[in-house]
């Protein structure tokens, strides 16, 4: 009676939940696909409702960004390793899988066998793995961009709003979230800046600290030092001035930057050098050679009391004589200097990623092992108890029995030492194969 | 009592050394975690030891060279630990910390036993006259510091050596900033400093107090701290020029410093 207890509590804690994680994301799924599964965040909490109420699914978060839609789910494991449906799609795979794939088909209108050559599967230890690497921006398609974080914190919220995230879910990704902190406070993946816009605003912020109350020039026009110069003023910076050969041209560019926060200002092509000295940060992307040698820039230098300049020369051929760079107080970096950083920024990123990539591992073997071990120790618990319960009985028995000639203090204390030790001995066997049990459930898995 | 402080509080710094390498060069913060607290606590108990120290000799102020190189150890730390709080920059720890370790070992573990006979140092002025000046070497030391750190940086961003991970320094700006801002907190220290010890000196020894040489070099170095803090502020000097200029100034302070030997007015103590 005792051991089936002990049967049914392995069986109903290790074998009734699967945890099935589903999805595509930008390394196997082209954009075309990727949008059209896309789930806006104001349609999340209801897809959630209805993937959590799928027929077998106990508990179901989404994940959707622009690259990358997973759902993440606790079947019921009396599903799993049913057959499947013959079906034009079904192609031998388990049945929590197909019930999901037909989720995707009905709420988002997608046909099957489009989605089905760029999912992935992942279950049990693997999903969990895969699961902490995503909000560990491990499998980013930036490594390291922080913006993930946010967006599996947010699908958690949701998910719990609706009463989708429960028992098993919830830990595991509240475990996600302190891995991501772990990853980020322990390595340097998310420090180093990759594309050439946030490399010049990194820049910047090394020779002026904040960018607040700074004055970006932006002289000639082009998408680039467009995109650097939002980038600067997202940073901080609070004025921009435009110069360009048409003033038209640069007016439309300042209207275009200009916020309640920015001001913005053109000066006229003609009046660059004597205007230029009033910027921090200047970003050039004309193409006309030499705007600024060493002797125009020494004459800036000195209207600006020596305070350093910043020279984002983003031409070719370049704006910026190399010779400037050598003035005190001058930092000239061009397109290739830029590129270069951002390549050892790339280099560095993946050497943490390694580092990253330990973390994961150690913390999934870490939680693999507490919940996968968890219906042992259940199992142990309750024959630990029960055993409990014969040897007080008998203890109480045997003490009833010698009630006329009762035994010292010392002579009870050396009965109980026996009993337990006995107990204890008798026991170990049976421990040590639930335990086992355990260990190969989890390599089954 | 004091002594275990100060032997404690030398240990303290020592792990603050160390921790702080690793949390400026690499950027971990678990070491600054470490070498933050270490600091704390070390300045904390080297003052109680100083404290009980001045208590105990029924005095309030250091006077052998052991109790005031020890002092401007502690001030040391509490310029790093002000930096780390108000700059977020641990930096300035790989300098400032071992200097403090250096200035404290020698009195924690062989203190000095010199006997005070000058009957001024019991006055409250004088303790203000070298806790002034001690301030003024400190924030000198500190902006020479700040000069050189913004001298490797500039370097660095020049030469295009950016990787983040010993993205160790702070800004340029920042470090401008520091150096400017010591200038400006130690030249009313000096000044003050200088002021009080002369109308003290004035007093008791009268005008053969200006024929003194430590008193000619702090009044030199006091024209050539003012003298930095003018072209500083006036030319926006930066770079290897203000390293230059921040090092002049602080060898007249070192020439001052040594001047000990030869000055009559500051000779406090019996042999």
């Amino acid at each position: 009676m005792r051991d089936k207890r002990i049967e049914n509590t392995m069986r109903s804690t290790s074998r009734n939940s699967k945890l099935l994680l589903l999805g595509v994301n930008h390394a196997t799924a082209p954009i075309a696909i990727r949008e059209r599964l896309a789930i806006p965040t104001h349609r999340l909490a209801d897809a959630t409702r209805t993937l959590a109420g799928q027929p077998g699914v106990r508990e179901a978060l989404i994940l959707s960004t622009c690259n990358r839609v997973e759902l993440l789910t606790v079947q019921d494991g009396a599903q799993d390793g049913s057959e499947a449906e013959t079906d034009a799609f079904s192609a031998g795979r388990p049945a929590p899988t197909l019930s999901m794939i037909r989720f995707l088909n009905e709420y988002l209108q997608v046909r099957a066998t489009d989605i089905e050559p760029h999912l992935y599967e992942f279950r049990e230890r693997e999903a969990v793995r895969h699961l902490f690497r995503v909000a560990s921006s491990l499998d980013s398609m930036v490594v390291g961009e922080p913006q993930i974080l946010g967006q599996v914190k947010q699908s958690w919220t949701i998910g719990r709003e609706v009463g989708a995230v429960k028992s098993m879910l919830d830990p595991l990704l509240q475990r996600a979230f302190s891995v991501a902190k772990k990853v980020r406070t322990e390595t340097q993946i998310g420090n180093s800046t990759v594309s050439v816009a946030s490399v010049a605003a990194e820049l910047a912020r090394k020779i002026f600290g904040s960018l607040s109350g700074k004055t970006v020039l932006l002289v000639g026009a082009g998408k680039m030092s467009d995109l650097t110069a939002r980038h600067l003023i997202q940073q901080g910076a609070t004025m921009l001035l435009v110069s360009n050969r048409t003033e038209s041209r640069a007016q439309v560019i300042a209207d275009a930057l200009r916020t309640p926060s920015i001001t913005t200002g053109v000066i006229p092509l003609d009046q660059l050098h004597e205007q230029a000295y009033r910027a921090d940060i200047i970003i050039t992307s004309t193409g006309a050679g030499q705007v600024f040698t060493p002797e125009n820039s020494r004459t800036l230098l000195q209207r600006r009391k020596n305070r350093p300049v910043f020279f984002i020369d983003i031409a070719v051929p370049r704006d910026v004589a190399p010779a400037v760079n050598d003035l005190e107080g001058c930092f000239v970096y061009d397109i290739d200097d830029l590129q270069q950083v951002a390549i050892q920024n790339k280099a560095v990123r993946s050497r943490e990623a390694d580092a990253a990539e330990s973390i994961v591992s150690r913390e999934v073997a870490r939680y693999s092992d507490r919940v996968l071990q968890a219906p042992a120790t259940e199992a142990i618990k309750h024959l630990l108890l029960d055993a409990e319960v014969v040897r007080q009985h008998e203890l109480t028995r045997i003490t009833q029995q010698l009630s006329r000639q009762p035994l010292s203090a010392e002579q009870l204390a050396a009965v109980d030492r026996l009993t337990k030790s006995l107990t204890g001995k008798l026991l170990h066997p049976q421990i040590a194969a639930l335990r086992e049990i355990a260990a190969d459930s989890e390599s089954d898995d | 009592m004091s002594l275990l402080w100060l032997r404690l509080a030398v240990i303290l710094y020592g792990i603050a050394a160390l921790a702080v390498l690793p949390a400026a060069l690499y950027n971990r913060p678990r070491w600054r975690h470490i070498a933050l607290p270490s600091a704390m606590g070390g300045a904390f108990f080297h003052f109680v030891s100083i404290t009980e120290t001045l208590y105990a000799a029924h005095r309030a102020l250091p006077i052998d060279t052991h109790e005031t190189l020890s002092m401007l150890g502690l001030l040391l730390v509490v310029a790093f630990l002000i930096l780390a709080v108000h700059y977020r920059t641990v930096s300035f720890g790989m300098f400032l910390l071992p200097v403090a370790v250096l200035l404290a070992i020698v009195p924690a573990f062989h203190p000095g036993h010199e006997r005070i006979v000058y009957p001024l140092v019991r006055t409250g002025w004088l303790l203000l006259h070298i806790a002034l000046l001690l301030a003024a070497y400190a924030a000198l030391f500190l902006s020479l510091i700040a000069s050189l750190l913004y001298l490797i940086q500039e370097r660095r961003l020049k030469q295009k050596r950016t990787e983040s991970k010993r993205g160790w320094l702070p800004p340029l700006e920042t470090l401008d900033q520091i150096g400017l801002n010591a200038l400006r907190f130690g030249l009313p220290c000096m000044t003050a400093g200088l002021l009080i010890g002369s109308v003290l000196a004035l007093q008791s020894i009268g005008l053969a107090f200006f024929a003194d040489p430590k008193v000619l070099l702090s009044i030199a170095m006091w024209i050539a701290y003012i003298l930095m803090i003018f072209i500083r502020s006036h030319s926006g000097l930066r770079g290897r020029r203000a390293v230059y200029l921040s090092s002049f100034v602080f060898l007249v302070m070192l020439a001052v410093w040594a001047a000990n030997s030869l000055s009559a007015v500051h000779r406090f103590k019996a042999p």
